[in-house]
């Protein structure tokens, strides 16, 4: 695919651009292959190939060194040496992620921390593990789920995506809408600095005294250390799980009975809702019996003891009546709810299939104007030529637009991008926000301006420069820089 | 009542101007809590109010200045509620202070601290600039975390002005149940019952009365809790005086303190042994979190210093939290710069270098 190139201003440009000599190249190359396993140090094209870009491919860049090291004392180390000759240093994970933000840098280290990736401690008596950054979000579940425990957070990446990943994205999944978010699930991170030096933010404890440093390491994008261990909080499984499904024929009716579930004080475990183009692409991928001429679904999951299943699936089921559904279907048992599951997770390769390409977006809006935003995405659509799928996180207000589109017609990547620009400032201007769980990364370093104020920007670039005064780590995404702006703004005010 | 932002911003403008320590006051009612500082009072108790709240959107947004007791009685007027139970202090406490200073009632393993359910909020910082960061969406992960950053910085990067807190529906029912046994059998039935998927909110053990009572409070919808009272067992308590019970717990007033000692709090693992703590007298927080009362001439041994702090009384002007490392220590120090450049907002609350 080709880079994409509509950005009116180069996001990457950064004050602190490296000023690397081809001696501190050599040097720093020369100490790395010292301290680490041969196969660690990769320094190849043609090897270093497969990590050019994350899971937003348009975006590609080939790094100057690959390392993947095993220890902490490797990550140590690495930090050490990559401050001692400042070289930019872009951490990654498993390359999941959907803002370019594990993008490498051309004139620095890429740091692959799949690796280490053991699980390093089970309490089954505090329901909490210990896990290194590397391991896989869905073996963690696994490694627990003999004890009757689970991980919440579950991106629907969660067979690829790392711990450390998540925390870096401050991930959410579908069953973030009762129980949170990676930072709601997060009691302790271990981390290094810039400088090489191990950090512990969090504690055994509950709460720890002063400023919450934790929760501003989480989400923070590689951009403030490196995590090198994580205790999380486990989750008892229910005893109970229910899946059921609604079909509308619009999707304001859709987001109407959302707001009107959540008004009326039900929580489900997860809310998921699909427009007409989403259900037809996932119906013809999986075949699972969904109604084709519904303009909207809704799956819903609630959990909880029988009896409050019950009490719950009551009151769901006539709220879905009252706001329109023209079909409910209840699953009867574990095969037929995970068939109803089935067709929402298969949703991003089920819209692949209909499309040579899509673009994934993930606004956040208040749940009461679903309907007024999805509307008004398919008028910015049909003005750029182009057609949207909708599958996302309804309970929390969490759009995932799909912009199909064919990279191999001249334009339309172009046409896509302004477009989604568009979804994501229509966004900010119902109250809402341009990111809600897959982060800023390169990707929506245009948006920033549009979302914060010049005070705000800077109280974030002052932050970062706390953390990292010569920005060398993960420089160019997250925080658009000083000069950044001052384009932005004499471009919107031109 | 009403929008003070622009005074606010004023006053901070000139004491940054002029180098004048502030010292943010609302309710007043967290002196005894953090090291006694001096400063000259900036009030934001005037500015308060609600701003919007939408009962469907489960989203509250309120001035800082907002009273815990208003927001309660105007939540529960819909049947919703703060989730993180804040104490209110003899009704004076604000919702900026509670965020500041980070309190949670007993639910806080069940259903978080305050950082769980707040999504946004405004803040004036050091320089005088009055920001907004997060918002009253339920995910947002544009820009650091300066919101929660805020939970326990206790003023020192900003003056908070309005915050917005995700809400979650009031409880069908409330039970609360005692048992008389030790603390050290209480603490084994907490973890075990905590691993239960059970509709608990609150675990609680005091050594008021012989053994001690463990008190277990069910909440939630009608059959979940009944279903769960009848395998757990236990005594019922009177409603009422659930109520008192609770909420002496949530404002500290369950342990008398005298003037001569010292109340500590520690919060560890749940599961950590009973002798952690010295003369522990009370444990709540399902184990996690437990209160020891010691003549202030004591002084705790020194292994418990991460993890304790001098919650009431003793010597305020000394450190009263727990230390952090070198590096931590420098980086907190950073920050505090980053927002308050000449330290004039609560410095010194929480730790004497900060
Ligand atoms: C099909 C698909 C579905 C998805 N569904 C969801 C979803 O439901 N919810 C959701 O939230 N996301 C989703 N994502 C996005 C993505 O999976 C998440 O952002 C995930 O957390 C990224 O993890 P990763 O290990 O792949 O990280 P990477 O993509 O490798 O890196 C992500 C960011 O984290 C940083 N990073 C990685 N490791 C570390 C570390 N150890 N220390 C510091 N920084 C680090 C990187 O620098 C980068 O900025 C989806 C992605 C795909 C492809």
């Amino acid at each position: 695919m080709p880079a994409l190139s509509s950005s009116p201003i180069n996001p990457t440009a950064s004050a602190s651009e490296s000023t690397m000599t081809t001696k501190n190249v050599a040097l720093l190359i020369h100490e790395l292959q010292q301290l680490l396993p041969v196969t660690s140090v990769i320094l190849s094209t043609e090897s270093q190939r497969p990590f050019e870009c994350d899971g937003l491919a348009v975006y590609q860049q080939l790094p100057l060194i690959t390392v993947i090291p095993e220890t902490v004392d490797h990550v140590q180390a690495i930090l050490r040496l990559c401050h001692l000759y400042q070289v930019p240093l872009v951490p990654r994970g498993a390359g999941t992620g959907l803002c370019a933000g594990a993008m490498p840098h051309a004139q620095g280290v890429l740091l692959v921390m799949t690796k280490l990736n053991n699980i390093l401690h089970i309490n089954p008596n505090t329901a909490t593990a210990t896990v290194q950054p590397g391991v896989r979000n869905l073996a963690l579940t696994e490694a627990v789920q003999d004890l009757g425990l689970y991980y919440a957070p579950d991106p629907s990446s969660q067979i690829a995506c790392t711990i450390g990943g998540n925390v870096a994205e401050n991930s959410g999944g579908v069953h973030c809408l009762k129980y949170g978010l990676t930072v709601n699930n997060v009691l302790q991170i271990k981390l290094i600095t810039i400088d090489g030096q191990l950090m512990t933010l969090g504690g055994e404890g509950l709460d720890e005294p002063g400023m919450d440093l934790l929760s501003l390491f989480i989400g923070s994008e590689g951009l403030l250390g490196v995590v090198v261990e994580v205790k999380v909080k486990l989750l008892p499984k229910a005893t109970r799980v229910q899946v059921l499904m609604a079909a509308y024929d619009s999707v304001t009716a859709a987001g109407d009975a959302v707001a009107a579930l959540i008004g009326q004080g039900i929580i489900p475990a997860g809310l998921e809702m699909m427009d007409h183009l989403a259900i037809n692409a996932a119906e013809e991928f999986v075949k699972v019996g969904y109604p084709i001429e519904a303009q909207a679904l809704l799956i819903c999951e609630l959990d909880g003891t029988d009896a409050q299943v019950e009490e719950q699936l009551a009151v769901v089921s006539e709220c879905f009546k009252e706001h329109g559904a023209t079909r409910i279907r209840i699953a009867k048992d574990s095969e037929e709810a995970q068939a109803l599951w089935q067709g929402r997770k298969a949703a991003f390769p089920a819209v692949g299939r209909i499309s040579p390409d899509y673009y994934c977006m993930d606004g956040t809006i208040p749940r009461g104007k679903v309907g007024y935003v999805l509307t008004r995405i398919q008028e910015l659509a049909q003005n750029y030529g182009l057609r949207v799928a909708n599958v996302f996180h309804a309970g929390d207000g969490n759009l995932h637009p799909l912009i199909l589109f064919d990279a191999s017609i001249d334009g339309q990547l172009e046409q896509a991008e302004l477009l989604g620009g568009d979804i994501l400032t229509l966004c900010v201007d119902v109250g809402g926000t341009i990111t809600g769980e897959h982060g800023v990364g390169l990707e929506k370093m245009p948006q920033m301006p549009y979302q914060f104020a010049d005070a705000e920007l800077a109280q974030f670039r002052r932050l970062k420069e706390a953390f990292d005064s010569d920005c060398l780590l993960n420089p160019g995404k997250g925080i658009p820089t000083l000069k950044y702006c001052q384009e932005y703004r004499s471009l919107q005010n031109g | 009542m009403g929008d003070l932002t622009q005074k606010l911003v004023a006053q901070i403008q000139h004491a940054y101007a002029t180098k004048t320590a502030l010292n943010i006051q609302a309710g007043n009612t967290k002196t005894s809590l953090g090291r006694h500082t001096s400063g000259e009072v900036i009030d934001v108790s005037e500015h308060a109010g609600v701003l919007s709240y939408n009962p469907t959107e489960l989203v509250i947004t309120a001035r800082a200045g907002t009273k815990i007791k208003h927001l309660t009685k105007l939540l529960a007027q819909t049947q919703q509620r703060l989730p993180f139970e804040p104490p209110s202090f003899g009704g004076e406490a604000t919702i900026g202070g509670t965020v500041a200073a980070n309190q949670s009632g007993p639910s806080r393993p069940w259903f978080g601290s305050v950082k769980d359910s707040l999504l946004g909020l405004g803040l004036i910082n050091g320089y005088g600039q009055a920001m907004q960061f997060g918002g009253q969406v339920m995910k947002n992960v544009a820009g650091f975390d300066v919101t929660r950053l805020q939970c326990g910085a206790m003023g020192g990067l900003g003056l908070i002005t309005e915050v917005s807190i995700k809400l979650l529906p009031a409880f069908k029912l409330s039970r609360t149940l005692t048992f008389e046994m030790t603390a050290q059998t209480a603490l084994d039935a907490m973890q075990h019952w905590s691993n239960l998927s059970l509709p608990i909110t609150a675990m609680c053990h005091c050594k008021n009365t012989g053994q001690g009572l463990l008190y277990v409070r069910l909440q939630g919808g009608t059959s979940g809790v009944e279903d769960a009272q009848a395998l757990l067992g236990g005594e019922l308590l009177l409603p009422e005086q659930a109520t008192i019970f609770w909420q002496a717990l949530n404002e500290g007033t369950l342990i008398p303190r005298q003037d001569h000692q010292t109340l500590w709090r520690w919060s560890g693992a749940s599961d950590a042994p009973i002798d952690r703590v010295p003369n522990t007298c009370m444990i709540n927080w399902a184990g996690a979190q437990r209160w020891a009362l010691e003549d202030t001439s004591n002084t705790l041994s020194q292994d418990l210093e991460q993890s304790i702090c001098q919650y009431q009384g003793g010597n305020r002007l000394g450190e009263v939290n727990a230390g952090v490392s070198a590096p931590q220590k420098a980086l907190q120090q950073r920050i505090k710069h980053a927002f308050d450049p000449h330290s004039i907002l609560n410095a010194g609350r929480v730790y004497s270098w900060m």
